[in-house]
């Protein structure tokens, strides 16, 4: 279905779509491990996916790197500053670690604002280009990428280490009384989550073509939020049917004008209102009540 | 020497009447948080509406429809946005909070839901009033006080004495009414406040409609002295937070001392840093609490967040 999605969508808005799509997957997978099987309400997960843009985009652009080279680089960054970021997350809990990684994404915007001589600031960096020659070939690329890091997230939930993972989320006290050291185990997740919001990073400035802070702004740690809530958080397949959704509902419904983010907010508030375990619970309650 | 005492004294002044804005809505957010423990991320949102709200009551239906003078007019749009202000406030505890207290939701999902909320009123805002910033003219904003060699506007002079005025009420409404009593009661102990014969649901809408109505007369009195856009209050939050936590979360006092702090280090930071590093420093600002005192300057009885 994947691979044949392009041609199902055949104008080249469409697949333009598809592709930013297939990072939207990536950007939720992201950041369920970190809130969904953690527990850690983190709202600064847009300054991964702009670290991971920023700092693949200046190798490449400025220093003349290959794109694979500067993408790894760019990942470990993100990774480095997202185990930098869980420093805090070892000391703080609930709402204090939500405004602390809030405080964190406007930080990191402000850098790529203020800091003109390398970012280029709001002026923007231009004439970007993809690693692949077309926009099919760069889905491919993204969504293949995109399945790999589903499945390899998938045995990792699933291995005692997602049962760590798990045991922070549910009670930390009783975590630690079992002998699970809370802090390293915090700093993995969060840096493994910024490393693949890094890692969608890298590809969106060469779709896009162009870079410019406001693409990173916290509103695109809330429509991640948005994507894991709505289809399910904490469980592997939600956050991707939310991100699925969450692209292409606000795209069908664009006669109506532009209310992309308007459609987010009241998702946002209604799932929890309503269903808080998010489409794969109430898909999961109306099985239960046809069987 | 006198030259830099007089800089020094001016954008202490400046960083005051600024302070005074910031207190008037994390107040709002510290009290939600001190009664219910919950945060309200729409909050700031609601300080734009109260500026939308005061922009057109001001420059649309009082000196229009009604023919009033202009400062009449910026006046009587206080009291709107203060009306705008509650009943959000009203919507947003009757359709968010109080469902998902019934429903007994852990603590970050009142938070998201909020999210929500503000996401909503942001770009709801955006469709209805469009990006292009609104140019809100207070009369007030003309005239200039002078006092020696400090200049500010009256303006700003009315910034800062309607949230004293705001603050005092609170303070004597806390302090010395039945409600006030009974808020204070349920912010310490819930269940006790609920047995004691307290309607402890009216208390916590009440909690949130003053925090909002606060909120409400924030944004009418912020709308002339910022770029007004439906993201105005969104840039705010963060600046609002910052002093909710700078100051210890659910303490008045020191939600006070905090925003007045930020004002003043805002305005030092304009002087000598430059105005695009205001968030940069505000918010390094609220790490380093987070790391080194997260209870804030006053400490808290509660810590089990931290």
């Amino acid at each position: 279905m994947i691979a044949a999605a392009p041609w199902l969508l055949g104008s080249a808005y469409w697949r333009g779509i598809l592709v930013l799509c297939a990072m939207n997957v990536l950007l939720a997978l992201s950041l369920n491990l970190v809130m969904g099987y953690t527990g850690q309400l983190n709202l600064g997960q847009s300054a991964f996916f702009g670290i991971g843009a920023y700092v693949s985009t200046i190798l490449i652009k400025t220093y003349g790197w290959n794109f694979w080279l500067a993408a790894g680089a760019a990942v470990a960054a993100a990774g480095l500053v997202g185990v930098a970021l869980a420093a805090f997350a070892v000391r703080l809990r609930g709402h204090y670690l939500a405004i602390a990684s809030l405080g964190f994404a406007v930080i990191t915007y402000q850098v790529l604002v203020n800091w003109e001589s390398m970012t280029q600031g709001v002026r923007g960096i231009y004439g970007i280009l993809a690693p692949v020659p077309d926009t099919v070939a760069l889905f491919y690329l993204v969504a293949g990428l995109g399945l790999v890091v589903y499945f390899l997230l998938d045995n990792l939930v699933r291995s005692p280490v997602g049962d760590t993972l798990r045991a922070i989320r549910e009670d930390e006290v009783s975590a630690a009384a079992l002998g699970v050291n809370a802090a390293v185990w915090k700093a993995f997740a969060f840096g493994l989550g910024a490393a693949i919001a890094g890692l969608a990073g890298c590809f969106y400035p060469g779709f896009v073509g162009t870079l410019v802070p406001d693409a990173f702004g916290i509103v695109e740690s809330f429509t991640m939020m948005a994507m894991v809530i709505v289809g399910g958080m904490g469980t592997m397949i939600g956050p991707v049917i939310g991100a699925v959704v969450l692209t292409f509902l606000p795209e069908v419904l664009r006669d109506f004008g532009e209310l992309r983010l308007m459609i987010y907010g009241v998702a946002l508030t209604l799932v929890v209102l309503f269903m808080p375990g998010g489409m794969v619970q109430a898909w999961a309650s109306l099985k239960n009540k046809i069987a | 020497m006198t030259d830099l005492l007089t800089l020094v004294v001016q954008q202490s002044v400046n960083g005051v009447y600024l302070g005074c804005l910031y207190v008037m809505v994390a107040l709002g957010l510290t009290l939600i948080y001190g009664v219910l423990n919950q945060i309200n991320f729409a909050h700031a949102d609601f300080v734009t509406v109260g500026a939308f709200t005061a922009f057109f009551t001001a420059t649309r239906f009082a000196t229009k429809a009604l023919g009033m003078p202009d400062t009449g007019a910026y006046l009587l749009s206080l009291f709107a946005a203060l009306g705008a202000g509650a009943l959000l406030g009203w919507l947003v505890s009757a359709a968010v909070f109080a469902p998902l207290r019934r429903s007994g939701a852990d603590e970050l999902r009142p938070l998201i839901a909020t999210i929500g909320v503000s996401v909503l009123l942001e770009n709801g805002q955006l469709a209805l009033f469009g990006p292009i910033p609104y140019q809100f003219d207070s009369p007030l904003g003309r005239q200039t006080i002078r006092m020696g060699s400090i200049f500010f506007s009256a303006q700003s002079a009315l910034v800062v004495i309607v949230s004293v005025a705001a603050i005092a009420a609170l303070y004597a409404f806390m302090r010395f009414s039945f409600m006030g009593k009974a808020l204070r009661a349920v912010a310490q102990d819930r269940e006790t406040a609920g047995l004691m014969g307290i309607n402890e649901n009216l208390v916590i809408a009440l909690t949130i409609v003053i925090a909002s109505a606060l909120a409400g007369v924030a944004g009418a009195l912020l709308g002339p002295v910022v770029v007004l856009t439906p993201f105005t209050g969104g840039s705010l939050i963060v600046k609002a937070f910052a002093c909710v936590i700078i100051g210890g979360f659910g303490n008045m006092e020191g939600t006070i001392i905090a925003g007045l702090l930020v004002g003043i280090i805002e305005a030092f930071t304009v002087q000598y840093l430059g105005s695009g590093l205001i968030d940069l420093v505000v918010f390094a600002m609220l790490l380093l609490m987070l790391v080194i005192r997260p209870t804030g300057l006053i400490a808290e009885r509660k810590e089990e967040n931290v």
